[in-house]
């Protein structure tokens, strides 16, 4: 077990990988009545292609597999999971994303207990077609949820515009014709080759004792067995710059307009301390830029065009990275045109002086202490993001360490106009003003 | 501790160690009435947006980037009989900084100089800025339609109460929002600032004379308490009241309302805990297990209680074909419960998840300090050791109890097809 302890901070992090390729992070956080675990796998709504464990062929599976196989990993014969966590007064949950699949639970009481469920539920499937069917109704529920939401339609659309072959373009849950066909055999392919330890790893955070906890979880895995260990082979359509959608737009019966600007990444993202590098430097371009102490943003806000739905973001993960700006608007056209300049002009912007820059950097350092307050919070960054070596107490000096000149140059590399890409979602009926 | 500063303005301090930001909340309080309540959302809008001193969004924002990211914020609720104004900040504690800086105080003196200079001339708030935030309110009003279980769950409120107060939402209506001007609205903060019952709660790593002085600074006047309870007790109407509504969505929503008779920490209000984590409140819920697992017709169906007025709500989101189908296992689930037709082993599960529940809210310092501000209407000053005593010593019969005084008043049914 490592130890690695960061004084300012006050925190201290605990990190082994077990025989069986599992790694586990333990952070104690004893002034806390709470524990909250989150066991995840490298394993997202992406993954649709690859070569299953133990087989040579490439397989491609319905959409929607990595979230219905979350759905029904809660499902054992003997009955339902959440009772099982329930008798230890443990809320249970668990989220899909475009990479990964997180199970979890919070508790007060019975943390080791508790653990030892989580482990056991995810590492033992249970899958009949009987079980699957009954699924279906409740995930194409799910999905018409979705449907209904503006915002995660406004989303999807810029998405589907950069990224037209990537399966990142196509909902997370699938469609509600891809999930009928999914089956228990399907399920049990993809759970072999993506729920292995070794793509997998398990986080607690809060009250613990770590020694007691880390020798649980030795004991716990070694009682199992698991196939050899394998690399995962998954493919992945290339994509050009030439097969972005310059721009689309959707009607919904909505009242109010949303307009969205996206700006796809094309080179490789960094992984390790760089992809950190990368992710800090350009949340400071786009908060120089766009954020609510900028010269753009009261302009625009001033001038109607934006209000406080607007919002900035930058993805970056497995396969992928892009940012995307956007909210509701009166004129869409309007708010894309104003954030499209503002971005090709990026690299000239009064907006990136160094005064500016300290100020925002005071600012994230602020936002990323205050965020440390809360549990799921670093639970929930640990299981999305591999920093490598780096992690998420490691970003105040990141965040010191960045220049002017760094911002300056991803400006001139990122913001060109041929990655960019535009999304409107417009109101049914034209209404009377 | 609580000290009084004037009458009706008190400051709480709550010292811990816990965390590393230092969160500081200022309620005003006053008896809700619908003439008021749309004002004191938009002025919860203008407060954030500008004041004399930072007389732009750009300046008061970076006051607070400078603060070291202070994240600050206004909002507008509603609980019982009561419409609250909620100021809050966020502060990181000054001893995780490597520069040596005054955050704290420096961020108490931002919302002292934010609440008592606005940007005001001539007696009315500037002009500009009140004509955008008055917009930005009404297109919020519009938004709120295109958010379809919140659009629901509002239509709901207005099919079961009789009362305009309680109808309306907490961030108010339209047709009042027309009404307001800079003027009128300068004129209904001065009321606001001098009448309202103020409660001021400080959490973190401070001291609490030095916070009880910093706060004395402010220019709080005597004001009266009002005496009325925060509970909303009085009886509506007797008959059922059904509405459906078509709009083009693709799921439907399908909202149910009950008179509970039970209020916040009662001598039922334990009892009514369980029977709502057993009926819809949790994932081992009888909502749950028969409208999602046994039946898959719902991604969600949950029971919520509101014990300030009394009622519990239910919600699902459904296909439209299947409304019947689920008010008949909705019902029957009500009757089972009435019936006593759940396991020991159940209510056991349901006392250990809300244990769990209330000690997770203690690591929360937002929820740490909502629940004392409660405690504190209501006049209560239950520990968390003494609400599990009583969580563990409600039995069967009490649970069965509630179940028999819960009885339906209103639903919503907002359907995607045309021909109902």
């Amino acid at each position: 077990m490592e130890k690695k302890h960061y004084a300012q901070l006050d925190e201290t992090l605990y990190t082994e990988t077990l025989d069986n390729g599992l790694k586990v992070t333990l952070l104690p956080k004893n002034d806390f009545h709470k524990t909250y675990s989150l066991f995840t796998t490298n394993y997202g709504s992406i993954d649709n292609s690859f070569i299953p464990l133990g087989k040579s062929e490439k397989v491609t599976v319905p959409d929607g597999i990595a979230h219905f196989l979350e759905h029904k990993m809660f499902e054992k014969e003997e009955g339902d999971i959440f009772h099982v966590f329930g008798k230890y007064g443990a809320s249970a949950n668990a989220f899909t994303s475009f990479t990964r699949t997180s199970y979890l639970f919070s508790s007060t009481n019975y943390v080791l207990e508790n653990v030892a469920t989580l482990l056991d539920f995810v590492q033992e499937p249970y899958f009949t077609k009987e079980t699957v069917d009954k699924e279906k109704g409740i995930i194409a529920q799910e999905i018409q949820m979705y449907d209904d939401e503006p915002d995660w339609r406004l989303f999807f659309g810029i998405v589907g515009n950069m990224y037209p072959h990537h399966p990142i373009h196509i909902d997370i849950a699938g469609t509600v014709e891809s999930i009928m066909e999914i089956t228990a055999e399907d399920l049990y392919e993809s759970y072999h080759t993506f729920y292995h330890p070794s793509n997998m790893n398990l986080l607690v955070v809060g009250k613990m004792d770590p020694a007691e906890m880390m020798d649980w979880i030795r004991q716990n895995q070694a009682k199992k067995e698991f196939a050899p260990k394998q690399e995962i082979q998954r493919f992945f359509p290339t994509e050009k710059v030439s097969d972005i959608k310059a721009f689309d737009s959707i009607e919904m019966p909505v009242n109010r307009a949303k307009s969205i600007v996206g700006v796809k990444g094309i080179e490789p993202a960094p992984t390790g301390r760089e992809a950190l590098v990368l992710k800090t430097t350009m949340n400071l371009l786009l908060t120089l830029l766009f954020g609510p102490t900028s010269t753009n943003y009261l302009q625009l806000y001033d001038a109607g065009i934006v209000d406080d739905s607007f919002s900035y973001e930058f993805n970056l993960d497995r396969t992928f990275h892009f940012v995307d700006i956007g909210g509701d608007a009166k004129d869409p056209s309007a708010l894309s045109d104003a954030v499209k300049k503002i971005l090709e002009t990026a690299p000239h912007s009064p907006e990136l002086t160094s005064e500016n820059l300290t100020m925002i950097k005071k600012r994230m350092v602020g936002k990323s202490l205050q965020s440390l307050n809360s549990i799921e919070y670093i639970a929930n960054q640990y299981s999305q993001e591999s920093y490598g070596e780096a992690s998420l107490f490691d970003l105040v000096p990141v965040i010191e360490s960045i220049t002017l000149s760094q911002v300056k140059e991803l400006a001139t590399q990122f913001m060109v106009p041929e990655r960019m890409s535009v999304f409107h979602i417009l109101p049914k009926e034209a209404k009377e003003s | 501790m609580s000290i009084q500063l004037q009458e009706g303005v008190n400051i709480h301090v709550l010292p811990t160690k816990k965390y590393k930001t230092i969160r500081i909340v200022l309620k005003f309080r006053t008896p809700l009435d619908k003439k008021n309540i749309t004002k004191r959302a938009l002025l919860s809008s203008l407060l954030e947006t500008n004041s004399k001193k930072y007389n732009s969004q750009t300046k008061l924002r970076s006051e607070l980037a400078n603060l070291y990211g202070a994240s600050f914020g206004l909002s507008v609720t509603k609980k019982g009989t009561m419409h609250m104004l909620t100021v809050g900040m966020t502060v990181v504690n000054e001893k995780y900084l490597s520069a040596n800086e005054n955050v704290l105080q420096d961020g108490i003196d931002f919302l002292k100089e934010i609440l008592f200079h606005p940007n005001v001339t001539d007696g009315k708030f500037d002009e500009e800025t009140f004509n955008r935030e008055k917009e930005n309110l009404a297109d919020y009003y519009e938004s709120i339609f295109d958010d379809k279980q919140a659009y629901a769950s509002l239509s709901l409120q207005r099919l079961y109460f009789e009362d305009e107060n309680q109808k309306t939402p907490s961030i108010g209506t339209l047709e009042d929002l027309n009404d307001i001007t800079a003027a009128s609205l300068y004129e209904y903060y001065q009321e606001l600032l001098a009448e309202d019952c103020v409660d001021i709660y400080v959490l973190g790593d401070v001291e609490e004379s030095e916070m009880t002085e910093a706060f004395r600074a402010f220019p709080f006047k005597a004001r009266q308490v009002p005496r009325e309870s925060i509970f909303y007790t009085a009886t509506t109407h007797n008959k059922l009241i059904e509405e459906i509504e078509q709009q083009e969505v693709t799921q439907a929503k399908f909202n149910l309302a009950y008179e509970t008779n039970v209020f916040y920490q009662d001598k039922n209000y334990f009892a009514a805990q369980i029977f709502n984590g057993l009926f819809g409140g949790f994932p081992h819920s009888k909502l749950f297990m028969n409208v999602r697992e046994k039946e898959s017709l719902a991604y969600y169906a949950s029971s919520t209680l509101d014990t300030f007025r009394g009622m519990m709500t239910v919600q699902t989101g459904i296909d439209s074909t299947k409304v019947e189908q689920v008010r008949e296992i909705i019902q029957l689930q009500l009757i089972e419960m009435q019936n006593g037709n759940f396991s020991d082993e159940a209510i056991d599960q349901t006392k250990e998840m809300l244990k769990n529940q209330v000690l997770q809210s203690e690591d929360n310092p937002g929820a740490v300090m909502e629940k004392m501000y409660t405690q504190q209407l209501v006049g209560s000053t239950l520990t968390t050791a003494e609400f599990e005593q009583k969580i563990n010593e409600v039995t069967k019969e009490e649970i069965i109890k509630i179940a028999n005084q819960v009885y339906l008043k209103a639903t919503f049914f907002l359907t995607g097809e045309e021909n109902k």
